[in-house]
């Protein structure tokens, strides 16, 4: 732990004092709802350069909300060149490193796949902690990587489907009687570990007592809303879809997907206790050539300002306290990271599941198929 | 009965069944706004080896599809032994048909595709597989009755395709250019093979073919076809002879045409005014004094007139020169041209005993008033 | 005097006369010269990650059998290998029941044919995540097919149509039906049209010809169409992911799952699995008569 916040006063000073003051946001409210980005007018020299970054992420909306947050303004701000590959990939990374030949300084991937990478070899450079913004969450911290942005992995419901009964933990999803009607749970595919936590919680478990999870109770939970589920889903499109459609009542989600269906006008809401917290992170590749500038940009996107703007583009939540001043009150509720919902939401442990992943899987996909 | 109808009782071991007579009236076929057969009415006697000779796209395909039932005319009618069948479906007529490309089926063996119609009809195994083997032994094809189509020269292939098209006794058998794609001497060789097939069957013969020589030799009678239409029906030596009209006179054999004038009648023979001579025609017509005509003469008609020949009063003359001489093996082809300008071909047999004439040399020729036609 | 242009390689008297000699070393390498873009792409593209995907599952995380020896006593790929196996021969077939009549109608249709060619290929214009939607669409229990069995008074409740393996084979069925009709419309276009008649004016019924001359014959297209099925259906992932029960789960994707889990050894293993099943299938293909025929589009 004592290794990454490396205390240097300056620095930390002088960015503290740009996001408070000096670069005080310029907010405008456009015609209609839609907030205007708060802008960061200035940056600390300190992250200001040349050249240019390379950076690879997963293209997409999510790829749109880091171009127009972070991308354009630190250009603008720095002077630094941005350059994206949507094809971030662990395995192109750990190639990449392994044969020398870089394409990316900057990759987005999860913790545990930074990490599952140092369990085998030495792919990432260490966090340069001195030019991240002291608002980033100690929690979002880490050896080889920061983690950018949050998102949860909740309970969804109809809100027309139970006369006016709201459903408020994994006890009330196990509840078929009370909630009766079809749900749909993550089952297997490129989506993460199974919902092993949920399991627990609706079997009691606290939820400050999940870690090391019990899988053999988990399985024995899971059957007894097996035949409830109609269906277990793979892509993150297809709960809201279900629930759209009417296909199910109650389902497991990402949270990034119901604002959408909400703004549709599905009467639908989110869950957010007993939510799974989950987090993006950004790594630098062992001997990146422009490692300097991917710092730069790494602690750039962790500014509040910037974690500001990258919220309100996209409904995911920020890691750095900080940018909740700036971001509207309507629109941080629907986040992960607006106090209220994070307070109920359980911190994924990361460090668990890169351990145990492989064995919970087997027994979950014997389970599922038998 | 009707199983008896549609294979009929052998007796004893007499081949022949009678011939089926067919007639047509008025068949017109047109698609769209094409019309493949513009009227043809015919009657093809009992037993007969009739033939429809004609260019391709004259009909004589679709007619015969006709008869076999794979097109539907759009106006007229077909009977066979006076019932018509017009509205008949193929399976049903029991019609023996060879196709062009003989349409063996590829995935059964020559036995098999024999036996097929035999099948159909629910011969049983035994009396089909006697039958069979009665068929090739008729096409002298006893041992390659388990052997595909692939593995069967043309000719065979052929022979098979006619064994098929027999073996359940049809009283009608068609055929489409059933020899087109053999060589010419297997085609030689298989047209004799079909004639005798035809005398031993004694049933009745509808062969389409675009080869006259094929026609001349194996038809009792030929329809000659053009543009939809029978341009003139009889037998090959009447057709030859006495073509009656311009195109069978060119498609059947070769002919010199000649223009000419009528200037008199004598009887059954027309005086015309030809290459500045008087040529004398015979003709079924009685064309009118003064009226243009063809005078059509066939090159092997045409006799060089030595000094030693004698000059029949019922001949004709004409002074010519030659102007060119082709041997082509059994003849000589000279090409001659009249005194008045006029060009005509002769052929005489090639041989030591008769004279060559050469490029140059002037000769008379002659030949019978007979063997001179108006058209 | 008329000169040949081409000459068989057996007439080496008229070799002046022959503007190609395909006896010539140099002539021989024109069609191998004309390929080299497509090879040199395939072989890069294509050949090259397959041999790495093979060579993973063989040395991740060093060299050894392990992989493969573990699939054996692995319950969950025996469960996935066998239901991906059966779902691809169930879909295989209805392809086959389905496809004949549409590939019979398609090879007889003159002026209607591209009409028709048209409406079977339109399906390959929308992505198969978007059919598989609108399978989503039509059977979902709020679906069209519900709601208008609903509005008939011919169901009281809604019927489970959608997350079955029945709405799976359905909607790979929709996805698969262009590979079975194409091949199997080409056989029969390859028929020469003279046989049916054949078979009629020898007494065969139109149906007598069917199953005597035209089914038989058009058999290479039908093993060809359901080779291309049924490989194809073996690699599904998206459809039965969307519109499948539970228990659709194919090895595409396990495969996925073991990626993402980084367990490229095993993944490369299943995908191993995956291409042998997919070579096995082709190789038997290649014993039935007439099939590598087929498979070309154009007549030989």
């Amino acid at each position: 732990m004592a290794q990454y916040p490396v205390h240097t006063i300056n620095r930390r000073r002088a960015i503290r004092l740009i996001t408070a003051g000096v670069g005080a946001p310029f907010v405008i409210r456009l015609a209609g709802a839609q907030p205007a980005l708060p802008e960061q007018a200035n940056v600390p020299d300190i992250l200001k350069g040349s050249g240019e970054v390379r950076i690879a992420n997963y293209g997409g909306a999510t790829a749109e909300a880091q171009l127009k947050a972070w991308f354009e303004p630190f250009e603008k701000a720095t002077g630094i060149k941005v350059r994206t590959f949507p094809t971030a990939d662990t395995a192109k990374a750990k190639a990449m490193v392994e044969t020398g030949n870089l394409e990316w300084d900057l990759v987005n991937l999860g913790r545990g796949d930074i990490l599952k990478l140092m369990k085998v070899g030495d792919y990432f450079e260490s966090i340069d902690y001195s030019l991240i913004d002291d608002g980033l969450g100690k929690e979002y911290r880490f050896g080889f990587g920061v983690e950018m942005n949050t998102f949860a992995q909740v309970m969804a419901y109809r809100t027309d489907a139970f006369k006016g009964a709201v459903p408020a933990s994994w006890g009330d999803f196990w509840d078929t009687n009370r909630f009766p009607g079809d749900r749909a749970m993550y089952g297997i595919g490129a989506g993460g570990p199974p919902e092993i936590e949920f399991a627990l919680m609706a079997a009691g478990v606290p939820a400050d007592k999940l870690y090391p999870l019990d899988i053999e109770k988990a399985l024995a939970s899971y059957d007894k809303i097996r035949k409830s589920v109609a269906k277990w889903w793979t892509t993150g499109a297809q709960p809201p879809q279900m629930l759209s459609d009417r296909e199910i009542v109650m389902t497991t989600v990402w949270n990034g997907r119901m604002s959408a269906l909400q703004e549709q006008g599905v009467p639908a809401a989110i869950c957010w206790n007993q939510g799974l917290l989950k987090r993006d992170a950004w790594g630098i590749l062992k001997g990146a050539k422009n490692k300097a500038n991917a710092m730069k940009l790494l602690a750039y996107s962790t500014m509040p300002i910037p974690q500001a703007r990258f919220a309100m583009l996209i409904p995911y939540g920020n890691t750095n306290e900080g940018a909740n001043e700036y971001i509207p009150p309507q629109r941080l509720a629907m986040l992960p990271s607006a106090p209220e919902n994070k307070k109920q939401l359980v911190f994924s442990n990361v460090e668990w599941w890169i351990e145990n992943r492989d064995i919970v899987q087997a027994k979950f996909n014997k389970w599922l198929l038998g | 009965m009707e199983q008896a109808l549609r294979f009929p009782a052998r007796s004893g071991d007499d081949n022949r069944v009678r011939g089926a007579s067919v007639s047509l009236t008025n068949l017109v076929k047109s698609y769209g706004g094409v019309t493949a057969v513009a009227g043809v009415s015919l009657d093809i006697r009992s037993g007969e080896f009739l033939t429809l000779l004609g260019p391709s796209g004259c009909g004589k395909t679709t007619t015969l599809m006709m008869i076999a039932g794979f097109e539907s005319p759009s106006i007229g009618d077909i009977a066979i032994d006076g019932a018509s069948v017009t509205a008949m479906p193929p399976y049903r007529r029991n019609i023996g048909m060879v196709f062009q490309n003989y349409a063996l089926f590829p995935h059964l063996t020559a036995a098999e595709n024999i036996g097929f119609s035999l099948k159909q009809r629910g011969v049983p195994k035994a009396e089909r597989a006697r039958l069979v083997s009665e068929a090739l032994e008729l096409v002298q094809l006893s041992t390659y009755g388990e052997r595909y189509p692939r593995q069967l020269s043309g000719g065979q292939q052929q022979r098979v395709a006619v064994a098929r098209a027999i073996v359940f006794k049809p009283r009608l058998l068609l055929m489409d250019e059933p020899l087109g794609a053999l060589d010419k001497k297997l085609r030689e060789d298989l047209q004799i093979e079909m004639r005798r097939l035809h005398a031993e069957l004694g049933i009745t013969f509808i062969l389409v073919t675009h080869d006259q020589d094929e026609a001349l030799i194996m038809s009792d009678r030929i329809a000659v076809m053009n543009e939809g239409k029978i341009a003139q029906i009889g037998r090959p030596v009447d057709l030859y002879d006495r073509p009656c009209n311009r195109f069978v006179a060119g498609f059947i054999g070769q002919s010199n045409f000649l223009p000419a004038v009528v200037c008199g009648l004598e009887g059954d023979v027309v005086v015309t005014k030809c290459q500045g001579v008087l040529v004398r025609a015979v003709t079924s017509q009685r064309p009118a004094i003064g009226a243009e005509v063809s005078v059509t003469i066939r090159p092997e008609r045409l006799r060089f007139a030595d000094s030693t020949t004698e000059r029949a009063s019922s001949a004709n003359c004409l002074n010519v020169t030659v102007t060119e001489a082709v041997f082509a093996g059994e003849r000589w082809r000279y090409v001659l041209s009249s005194d008045s300008g006029g060009s005509m071909v002769l052929n005489e047999a090639s041989g030591a005993m008769i004279r060559r004439r050469a490029v140059g040399e002037s000769a008379e020729i002659t030949w019978s008033v007979a063997d001179t036609i108006l058209v | 005097m008329s000169v040949p242009i081409m000459t068989p390689p057996s007439a080496p008297g008229y070799k002046r006369n022959v503007v190609i000699d395909w006896n010539n070393a140099r002539t021989r390498a024109i069609p191998w010269l004309l390929a080299s873009p497509l090879l040199v792409y395939m072989a890069v593209v294509y050949a090259m990650p397959v041999v790495a995907m093979l060579l993973r599952s063989l040395n991740d995380p060093s060299w050894s059998l392990d992989h493969y020896a573990a699939l054996a006593g692995d319950a969950v790929f025996l469960k996935v290998f066998w239901i991906t196996l059966g779902t691809s021969l169930a879909v295989t077939f209805g392809c086959v029941v389905l496809a004949y009549p549409v590939a019979l109608a398609l090879s007889r249709a003159r002026s209607t044919a591209p009409l028709i060619l048209m409406v079977i290929l339109l399906p390959f214009w929308t992505s198969v995540l978007v059919r598989s939607y609108a399978w989503m669409v039509l059977l979902g229990r709020h679906g069209v097919i519900n709601e208008a069995l609903l509005a008939l008074g011919l169901i009281d409740q809604p019927l489970k149509l959608l997350n079955t393996t029945m709405a799976t084979q359905i909607a790979m069925i929709h996805i698969l039906l262009p590979y079975m009709i194409l091949p199997i419309a080409n056989a029969l276009r390859q028929i020469d049209p003279s046989l049916p008649r054949a078979a009629w004016g020898l007494g065969a019924t139109p149906w007598g010809t069917f199953r005597q001359v035209i089914f038989p014959l058009s058999m290479p297209g039908v093993a060809a169409g359901m080779l291309l099925v049924f490989v194809l259906a073996l690699g599904f992932y998206i459809t039965p992911a969307m519109v499948g029960s539970s228990s659709d789960i194919t090895l595409s994707m396990l495969i996925a799952q073991e990626v993402e889990q980084l367990n490229w050894g095993y993944a490369g293993t299943l995908s191993a699995v995956l291409l042998a099943l997919a070579l096995a299938m082709i190789g038997i293909g290649q014993l039935v008569p007439g099939v590598s025929n087929a498979l070309r589009t154009t007549k030989s």
